[in-house]
């Protein structure tokens, strides 16, 4: 796994986060930081706010306080394509599929390439399926059309399909909620791979993982959340040692 | 740490469906088919071009605005005061001729007015949390009571045929000629133009793709960069555009324009988008199919004619194609995809 310097500015820094729906409180004065090159694992109970707050790096929501610095500079994330700009990429819990649509379409959904037809920018279709096949194939799922409705992939395809989308850009930092969610040991082995494959290359990624001892196995630094404020945060390796941590997260 | 070197995943083959088959035009075409068959063995004189010309052009001007009430469907949201602007427009257009105002300045006023009819329902649905069927359902009356404003009740009535009226709608010659007693209008080569064109949009361009993802999953098209709102808005704005084309189809058809024209075609619209495949929930369907379903409902409503069946029996007959035809898509469409 590549070393990961302490001193270098961190990739993305949330500062004093309050975040706010009506009179609850989400997140109570999160500090947070990912550093270049890093998993960084995001732990906590249901209702302790890792939704809330991949929404807000991802542009969903806007914090009702506090900041966020991306490579030092102040950002406002207002919504998932300002995100993206800035190479913050997500595969979402539910993975934002489409089912009625073909798994072309699904790929390449929000930025389809284009080839001029006359006046008119046209879907470029041979792109879609080629590069759309090609991904697949990478990940070790073959495909005859990429025309054929995504609702004919199995749950492990859907979820690789959804990761492979995003690595196709070359994210700077990728946000991962629940990735290992109802797949077979199999395939989460298989996706943790290509996580640490990617993270090879520089990817950054936040993991909000249930599978505790998967997540922090695979982490650098882990962190966790119980009812909107930081609880512990720490290398991962030791943060799975942690007696508190079995307390408070693994149950017993 | 350490993560164990698993199994490459084998490549799995995935079985592959026919594209047409699974397209959205398939169930609706085959129903078009059998019921054409039925209609041609059990009522005389269906065969002739006459009738085929007569349905044919008793379909054409709602099918321009199928055209975009489908699109809107695919997109998640309904526009029931079509007729309405249908109305308007074809006031409009009137108004302007028969005042003496060139065809283009009629045609350009009357698809700004209709352009922004739609454009204010597009603007309450994307930024108000009032479901469209509600908004429309608000603005079909806003729009019919703003007829009656403008035309203080009154009726345009022209009794020389306009050349523009030949344009928009009159006797297609180039193909009439070539038939006996065929009835081809203009009006159809309007609306099958327009129809392929937006179906070569709604699948062929990034600005299509984002109408099927909205409609299907708006959560997703969002969190991928879609701009929803803006999707959803011009939505409604080319489908007020296609209704101030069929208000002057309308005009041109009858020399008339009173306050009820375009009445109750919301609805006889939105069934011929679902008899065509297209979802009520949204996220599939298509053009071509709302042609289809259109198409239909004239020919039953000629059938039933030529049947000599009471005409009270029309409504109750299209109720059951609707659902029939509902029905015979979703079985199709669980077959195939």
């Amino acid at each position: 796994m590549p070393q990961v310097t302490g001193n270098a500015t961190p990739l993305v820094k949330m500062e004093n986060i309050v975040m706010k729906f009506g009179r609850v409180v989400a997140l109570d004065n999160v500090d947070f930081d990912v550093r270049p090159q890093e998993i960084m694992a995001l732990m906590g109970d249901n209702g302790a706010g890792k939704s809330t707050l991949i929404k807000i790096l991802t542009g969903i929501y806007a914090p009702t306080s506090g900041q966020i610095r991306f490579e030092g500079e102040v950002v406002q994330i207002s919504n998932p394509r300002r995100a993206r700009a800035l190479g913050i990429e997500t595969v979402y819990q539910d993975l934002a599929l489409v089912n009625l649509m073909s798994i072309g379409r699904n790929f390449f959904l929000g930025r389809e390439p284009i080839c001029q037809v006359g006046p008119l920018p046209c879907l470029n279709m041979s792109c879609i399926d080629r590069d759309t096949r090609r991904s697949l194939a990478d990940i070790g799922i073959a495909v005859r059309s990429a025309n054929d409705k995504v609702g004919t992939l199995s749950g492990g395809e859907r979820q690789m399909l959804a990761l492979s989308r995003v690595l196709i850009v070359h994210p700077r930092l990728v946000l991962l909620d629940e990735p290992s969610l109802g797949l077979s040991p199999l395939v989460v082995d298989h996706i943790f791979d290509k996580i640490l494959d990617m993270n090879g290359q520089g990817v950054s990624f936040l993991l909000v993982e249930q599978n505790a001892r998967k997540g922090l196995s695979a982490s650098h630094r882990g962190y966790v959340l119980e009812l909107g404020q930081n609880r512990m945060s720490g290398p991962g390796r030791a943060l799975l040692d942690d007696p508190r941590l079995q307390k408070l997260y693994l149950g017993g | 740490m350490s993560v164990s070197k698993s199994a490459t995943l084998e490549p799995r083959q995935i079985k592959r469906r026919s594209e047409f088959l699974s397209s959205p035009v398939f169930s609706p075409l085959v129903t078009q088919v059998i019921i054409w068959i039925i209609f041609w063995i059990f009522v005389p004189n269906f065969g002739s071009v006459r009738t085929v010309s007569g349905i044919v052009g008793a379909a054409s001007i709602n099918a321009v605005i199928v055209i975009g009430v489908t699109m809107l469907m695919i997109s998640g949201e309904f526009d029931i005061s079509v007729g309405a602007i249908l109305g308007m427009s074809a006031f409009v257009f009137a108004d302007i001729l028969v005042n003496g105002g060139s065809p283009v300045l009629a045609i350009v006023v009357t698809l700004l007015v209709a352009g922004s009819m739609g454009a204010i329902n597009g603007l309450l649905t994307a930024y108000t949390a009032i479901p469209s069927f509600i908004v429309t359902l608000g603005t079909r009356s806003i729009y019919r009571g703003l007829i009656w404003v403008v035309s203080g009740g009154t009726m345009i009535q022209v009794t020389d045929r306009l050349p523009i009226q030949d344009i928009l709608n009159g006797r297609l010659d180039i193909v009439n000629n070539l038939f006996t007693q065929a009835n081809f209008t203009t009006a159809a080569v309007w609306a099958i133009a327009l129809g392929i064109i937006f179906q070569l949009i709604l699948t062929r361009t990034k600005f299509g793709n984002h109408v099927f993802a909205v409609g299907g999953n708006p959560g997703a098209a969002l969190s991928q960069g879609v701009n929803n709102k803006r999707v959803k808005i011009t939505c409604f704005i080319i489908t007020g555009l296609l209704c101030g084309l069929a208000g002057m189809l309308t005009f041109s058809q009858f020399s008339t324009a009173q306050v009820v024209t375009g009445a109750n075609v919301e609805l006889k619209v939105i069934a011929a988008a679902v008899i065509g495949g297209t979802l009520l929930t949204g996220g599939f369907g298509s053009i071509v199919g709302g042609l289809l379903g259109i198409l239909l409902i004239a020919l039953l409503r000629t059938g039933t004619i030529l049947l000599g069946l009471p005409s009270d029996n029309f409504e109750a007959i299209v109720g059951v194609t609707i659902v029939g035809a509902a029905l015979l898509n979703d079985w199709i469409r669980d077959r195939l995809i």
